[in-house]
């Protein structure tokens, strides 16, 4: 057996990878060879040695107090609010999403004076002549004919007379007299979210 | 199933700091032994490891668990480790015997730098010997030889935590062994 592919061979029995037969045919070289025995009586003395230095912990053991220390000292540096850092990962993850989020808040945002100002009553139309407002009661009277269509918001519509085109009531109610004539469609808009989309039409022009 | 440490991950990702700490709890002392092997020195061992917590911090959502976590969390100590150690300039070369000190080299006038009297008297003159021989292991065999025989990992998680064939570190750890015998080889 060559010397040089016995140390090879000395390695790999060291580590625990060589097949028994390998290991037979090493030994039988170890034997008739006394340069190789003493090279691997160095490399198994040296195994052992670093095994016991390696695996004895006394003085270099950390102590339980450094240990805490050290523990401290790790922590407080960590930066403590690690929720942001989710949270703009998320938005890199899903920009499709975030895009449709930031056009609701904004919309959102566009309703917020009419939330805020709940109470405030709004009457929008083409022809408000001949309308008469009563606290929050918006009457168009009997036999009066309004030229277009009418809109009241955070009020009472009471329509006794004609209006030619539509009437839209949004966060109120609409009473109609036996008397009154309406061409065009009546809604009644009261939740948040359809109000929502009422914005979202109006604001792109297509008319509901 | 999920490992515990790849939940506590996931739990800190949602901003659990105790998970995090529960972590620190774990690996600490363990990467601790592991630094202050690579480096035998106290203040860069506890440096080494801070930065490797912060470094875990920071890379947590890329942390992949189909990966051991202790694989992850030891390539990361033992990169910051010999990156210590290239960082180190030798003034001069230890190695050299010093006429002044009769068989004394520069090791053993700098090796108990750190330790305490306590700690002096328990590091035997063997230890002495076999510890200054591995500090002057160059690092990319310390590492192998720190992996293989301090956390007892096999040539295959050796491989996994330095990122490299198993056949590289079969040869790393041979010539470590090598190097390690002609050091030592008149005190044998």
């Amino acid at each position: 057996m060559n010397c040089n592919v016995a140390i090879v061979w000395m390695h790999d029995y060291i580590d625990g990878e060589l097949p028994r037969e390998d290991a037979v045919t090493l030994k039988q070289h170890l034997i008739s060879c006394p340069a190789c025995r003493a090279r691997f009586d160095q490399l198994e003395k040296t195994e052992a040695l670093l095994s016991s230095v390696m695996a004895e912990p006394k003085g270099q053991a950390i102590s339980p107090a450094t240990s805490a220390a050290l523990t401290a000292k790790i922590l407080k540096q960590i930066p403590s609010p690690a929720r942001h850092r989710d949270w703009t990962g998320w938005i890199r993850r899903h920009p499709a999403v975030t895009a449709a989020a930031v056009f609701v808040l904004v919309m959102m945002a566009s309703l917020a004076p009419t939330v805020n100002n709940g109470s405030e009553l709004i009457v929008r139309g083409d022809d408000l002549k001949q309308v008469i407002i009563d606290g929050h009661t918006v009457i168009v009277p009997e036999g009066s004919q309004i030229n277009g269509s009418l809109t009241v918001e955070n009020g009472t519509a009471d329509v006794r007379g004609q209006v030619q085109g539509s009437v839209t009531v949004i966060d109120g109610s609409l009473l109609t007299a036996s008397t009154a004539q309406i061409a065009g469609q009546t809604r009644t808009i009261d939740q948040l979210l359809d109000r929502f989309w009422y914005k979202v039409t109006q604001t792109f022009g297509s008319k509901p | 199933m999920k490992s515990i440490e790849a939940n506590l991950i996931r739990l800190a990702l949602k901003g659990d700091q105790r998970a995090f700490a529960e972590l620190v709890g774990m690996y600490q002392d363990k990467l601790y032994h592991l630094a202050y092997r690579m480096l035998y020195n106290r203040q860069e061992a506890e440096d080494a490891v801070q930065e490797t917590f912060l470094r875990v911090f920071r890379n947590m959502e890329r942390y992949d668990d189909s990966m051991k976590f202790s694989t992850w969390i030891y390539r990361i100590t033992t990169n910051l480790s010999i990156d210590r150690l290239r960082r180190r300039k030798p003034g001069f070369s230890l190695d050299a015997e010093l006429p002044e000190h009769d068989g004394l080299d520069g090791y053993s006038m700098f090796a108990s730098e750190d330790t305490s009297p306590e700690e002096e008297v328990l590091l035997s003159e063997t230890q002495h010997i076999i510890r200054n021989a591995i500090d002057t292991l160059p690092p990319k065999y310390k590492t192998v030889m720190v992996l293989r025989y301090l956390e007892d990992l096999s040539l295959q998680e050796i491989g996994d935590v330095m990122d490299m064939p198993v056949t590289t570190i079969k040869t790393r750890v041979h010539r470590g062994r090598e190097f390690l015998r002609k050091k030592l080889e008149h005190k044998l």
